[in-house]
């Protein structure tokens, strides 16, 4: 947090995020804006309005989709408003010296990743504070980001990723930027709340929001030794137990079996259109993603993270979590040969039973 | 790792001169014959007088003669070596126990002792010299082995000439000398330079003359270096000595960076006066490190001059970032086929109205094929267009004439395309939709329902003539209209792996799409097909949205600060 | 649909009693494959005397991406050279629909076919699930 934020900016950006939040509800494009230039016009800091309004109420449309409480489009609008408003910011922002005082910063989301708002914001903020910033935007494929540092050489990277399944991803791009002697700042949601899957994946720091981040590449980061292209096995051991690799591998095979068997087992399923059988698929291929990485970084918390989060989706659309469990159980039937992907589904399993115990929770959790 | 100066033949070039009073007879309980043995030897009695002196030991000790305390001519480690060995005398002949190592003046020596008569020792004196010193080269080569294995590491870690260039310095002030200075080849009059000293990395661009550093000028054209002797440290130029240096310069090396086929530029090594000066093997050393620098160097800078001709093209050929145009919203979305070929065959462009009551022109195509082939195509078809843009009002007529520029006898690579005439009056959007053999545009009304264009028409470039008809379409604040490329639709994926997006699922996405702001349709659509595909190959996707806002925009209602809102 | 991992591409060129030249393709016309097509073609035609009529036999295609067509182009152009009738047989699903959505459907539908789609030779395949 910025230290000794006033009360009357506290107010300002307080009523900014009321204002912002009821303008993206009705996606309302001017409204939006004028909460934001509003805020900014009675003084309220650059960074301030970019993190503690914009970002904020970025998060509560995300826990409003979630809820179920958003539809896609209003999830989308939202975004494109949020985007807009951000590029229209960016005027207000000098333009560092073209020597860059601070240094330069490549910001890029992982390959795969969609969420480019975390990012885009961590960029403004560093520009704000000085930084020559390159934006890579969303879903960056390694090669690309590669190229890119190559021509400008920046002093650091900061990657930035919000879903666990890019862990692999991130690992591929993690080592290929040490590789060249740039250091890596990792930040997102996908990397844990405590940062432990950067400190995993061998990235140089870790930040858990885009203040720190800020903070971290001021100091300075040291960099990386040179040298040749760690590979994953070197940082992640337990990979030579070919667990991962097969279940990746055979992924599709996974979920075909596990869909046939579904069909065998859930007689409701026979009766599904089309939609509501692909919907099955995707969410069988997810569960097997998300076991496949849990095997990749060797951590059962991301599989049963992620059932719990599903579980929240499910249930926020009426829909017993309880209804992954027999895929669980046709993926230990089709896995009897795997011991730690055995562990990790018993795990889930434990975690859907203490679900299904706990009684229903009333309304949205509207905790920060 | 700066080598002894002499070596083992120094030794035996000196010893050869036996001194005067060696070889004078004089009788020993040794026996004489030892007169003649190939190893110094001195004959000591107990009490650390010198007895005899043999002729190589002579060599070595000038002034021992007998009666000549050893003490006065031998090394303090020789004086007590024989101090232990003569308290052991009563026992057995000492074992290697009484042996002793160490240095004399240049030499470096083992003493093994005999004992003879009377408490007299022999001792008998081996020079290692050649021993320690191949035993330091060694060690220097393992040290110049595992420098040049990491240097070589370090050097091509990154393609970025200047990074290159700073590594180098790096490396050259860390292990070589006390500074470095690396000089680029000219850019236009001036040289690009990195200097390092004590870690601290620097890069000027100065206008230098490279005559004035002996050798500079050869080095840069790629002439073997002048030896480091002939260099004097105070005829160097103010700009070659680094401002932290500090001190006087002792010694330069000078040495060309060989690249690939031209000259990488040179580097200029110096060392402080009170620092050993460069020997020749060092000399050498530092031309092996030069020739990795060099090529490491050279490959840089061929990327970088690669990558800057790629990045030239692709600003010429990759889609333009869209906005909104007299109020419509365009916006677009690409993924080439192969990750690390970013141009491909799809493409869109919009080219605005010259005002408001102007129609805007939007394009969103596919040439036949991959890579640079296709990519030339595309350039062709978009240069084209952007030439007959004041035909614009007439799709028949603009396809024909770019059905003409496109014909070739030679191949029939041929593309496909919408055309989308935009003109915004009042609260309605009107198209004019041409398809040139495409996939038809998709319409998405508020209310979600998706409809075809009905527009059809032939592909451009491999016939001798083009039909096609036009739809008008109106759309209202919230709709969209999507042109897509069939990457789109036939993009194979999805949970099992294998499934072709299909249209079915295009217009289930688009459905949800009605309302949204144009950026959020593209990346709606964008985002489902890429996440049905996974890793899947594929072939190049371009989508566009064309977009009736669904409120009144920023830019038309944002009057209360005005030139603030320029997006 | 197609998953057989292995696609494997083949050009059976055989010569009727008639006089007409056939071209059986199996496999995925496209990027990798289009140029052996339009050699075998240019064979075929630059016979002496050229065929009266070229069969190109579809019923094993089982992709034809837009290098494909172009090279299906390409073929038409050389048999209108040497005054051979061109007829494009079997055609999958997939590709009718995509000399439709090209414009091009016209070219290789021959008046004298038009009673049997395949022409005389065999019958048609059932429609390919798209």
């Amino acid at each position: 947090m910025t230290e000794a934020l006033t009360a009357a900016e506290g107010d300002t950006l307080a009523r900014a995020r009321r204002e912002l939040w009821q303008a993206v509800c009705a996606r309302d494009e001017y409204a939006a804006a004028r909460a934001v230039f509003g805020a900014l016009d009675s003084g309220a800091g650059t960074e301030d309005v970019l993190l503690d309004v914009i970002a904020a109420v970025q998060r509560e449309v995300g826990r409003a989709w979630a809820e179920n409480r958003f539809s896609v489009a209003q999830e989308h609008s939202a975004t494109a408003i949020h985007d807009r408003i951000i590029a229209a910011m960016a005027h207000r922002i000098p333009e560092p010296s073209p020597t860059g005082a601070a240094g330069t910063v490549t910001v890029a989301c992982v390959d795969g990743e969609w969420h480019a708002l975390p990012a885009r914001l961590l960029a403004e903020v560093l520009r704000g504070r000085g930084y020559r910033v390159d934006f890579l935007g969303a879903q960056v494929p390694t090669p690309h980001l590669i190229a890119h540092l190559h021509s400008t050489s920046p002093t650091a990277v900061a990657l930035s990723s919000s879903i666990p399944l890019r862990l692999p991803a991130a690992h591929t791009a993690i080592t290929a930027v040490q590789a060249l002697a740039i250091p890596v700042v990792a930040g997102g949601s996908a990397f844990g709340f405590d940062g432990r899957y950067a400190r995993l994946l061998g990235a140089d720091a870790w930040a858990p929001d885009a203040r720190a981040a800020a903070e971290l590449l001021g100091r300075g980061l040291r960099r990386p030794a040179r040298g040749a292209v760690r590979q994953s096995i070197e940082d992640l051991p337990h990979l030579a137990d070919q667990e991962y690799t097969l279940v990746l591998r055979s992924r599709r095979q996974l979920v075909k079996n596990a869909l046939a068997g579904l069909l065998e087992r859930v007689p409701a399923m026979r009766a599904y259109t089309d939609a509501q059988h692909e919907r099955t698929a995707e969410d069988v291929a997810h569960v097997v993603e998300f076991l496949g990485c849990a095997l990749y970084t060797d951590d059962g918390d991301l599989f049963t993270g992620f059932l719990d989060w599903t579980g929240d989706i499910l249930e926020a659309r009426r829909v017993p979590s309880r209804v992954l469990d027999p895929c669980l159980v046709l993926l230990e039937e089709e896995l009897k040969d795997f011991p730690r992907a055995l562990g990790f589904l018993a795990r889930g399993r434990e975690t859907l039973r203490r679900r299904d115990a706990r009684p229903p929770v009333p309304g949205p959790d509207s905790s920060a | 790792m700066t080598a002894p100066h002499s070596t083992g033949l120094t030794i035996m070039t000196r010893v050869e001169r036996p001194p005067a009073h060696a070889g004078q007879g004089l009788l020993s309980s040794v026996g004489a014959s030892w007169m003649r043995a190939p190893y110094p030897a001195l004959v000591v009695d107990a009490h650390g007088g010198v007895v005899e002196v043999n002729a190589r030991a002579a060599g070595l000790f000038p002034r021992a003669a007998a009666g000549v305390p050893l003490a006065d001519v031998a090394p303090d480690w020789l004086v007590q070596a024989h101090g232990r060995a003569s308290e052991g005398a009563g026992e057995p002949a000492a074992g290697p126990g009484g042996s002793a190592r160490g240095r004399h003046a240049q030499w470096s020596l083992e003493a093994h002792p005999t004992r003879g008569v009377d408490g007299q020792i022999v001792w008998w004196l081996v020079d290692d010299t050649d021993r320690a010193l191949a035993e330091a080269a060694l060690k220097s080569e393992q040290e110049r082995t595992a420098f040049l294995a990491d240097a070589s590491s370090r050097l091509l870690a990154s393609l970025n000439s200047q990074r290159c260039m700073e590594v180098a310095v790096e490396l050259a002030a860390e292990f070589l000398a006390d500074a470095a200075v690396l000089v680029a080849p000219a850019s236009g009059r001036r040289h690009p330079l990195a200097t390092c000293v004590d870690g601290e990395v620097e890069h000027l661009l100065a206008r230098i003359d490279p005559s004035a550093v002996p050798g500079l000028a050869e080095a840069l054209q790629g002439f073997p270096p002048v030896p480091s002797r002939w260099i004097d440290p105070a005829s160097l130029p103010d700009w070659a000595v680094p401002g932290g240096f500090g001190g006087p310069v002792g010694s330069v090396v000078v040495t060309p960076l060989p690249g690939h086929g031209v000259p990488a530029g040179a580097l200029i090594l110096l060392r402080r006066s009170d620092h050993a000066a460069f020997d020749t093997s060092e000399e050498v050393f530092a031309r092996v490190f030069a020739a990795r620098a060099g090529a490491a160097l050279s490959a840089a800078r061929l990327y970088m001059e690669q990558s800057g001709i790629t990045a030239t093209l692709m600003a010429e050929l990759l889609p333009p970032m869209l906005q909104r145009v007299h109020g419509v919203e365009f916006a677009g979305a690409y993924r080439a086929s192969q990750d690390s070929e970013r141009v491909g065959g799809d493409f869109y462009d919009v080219h605005p109205g010259t005002g408001p009551g102007e129609k805007t022109l939007a394009v969103l195509g596919d040439v036949c094929g991959k890579g640079l082939e296709a990519a030339v195509l595309t350039g062709k078809i978009r240069s084209t267009l952007q030439a007959l843009l004041p035909l614009a009002g007439d799709h028949l007529q603009l396809l024909r004439m770019l059905n003409g520029a496109l014909l070739n006898s030679r191949h029939t690579r041929f593309a496909t395309l919408v055309l989308a005439s935009v003109l915004r009056r009042e609260g309605t959007t009107r198209l004019s939709l041409t398809s040139a053999g495409h996939p038809l545009p998709l319409i998405v009304r508020h209310d979600g329902t998706v409809e075809e264009a009905a527009t059809s028409g032939t592909l451009i470039g491999a016939l001798p003539d083009v039909r096609a008809t036009s739809a008008e379409v109106d759309l209202r604040p919230g709709e969209s209209c999507l042109l897509f490329t069939d990457g789109v639709t036939e993009a194979r994926g999805g949970p099992l792996g294998d499934v072709m997006f299909g249209d079915r699922r295009l217009r289930a996405a688009l459905a949800e799409c009605a309302g949204m702001p144009a950026e959020a349709v593209v990346e709606r659509v964008h985002m489902l097909v890429a996440e049905w595909i996974g890793d899947n190959r594929h072939d190049d996707i371009a989508v566009m949205a064309i977009t009736a806002p669904r409120t009144t925009h920023l830019t038309a209602v944002d009057g209360h600060t005005p030139g603030r809102y320029t997006t | 649909m197609n998953t057989s991992p292995d696609h494997i591409f083949d050009l059976a060129t055989s010569l009727d009693a008639e006089g007409g030249a056939r071209i059986s393709i199996t496999g995925d016309l496209d990027w990798d494959t289009a140029e052996e097509l339009t050699a075998a073609a240019r064979l075929c035609l630059g016979a002496e005397p050229p065929p009266r009529r070229l069969h190109l036999d579809c019923a094993r295609m089982t992709l034809c991406d837009s290098l494909g067509l172009a090279s299906l182009l390409m073929i038409h152009r050389a048999a209108s050279g040497s005054a051979t009738r061109l007829h494009l047989e079997n055609r999958p699903t997939a590709l009718q629909r995509l000399l439709e959505m090209t414009g091009t459907a016209d070219l290789f539908t021959d008046r004298a076919d038009e009673s049997g789609q395949g022409g005389a030779t065999r019958p048609p395949l059932p429609p390919r699930q798209p």
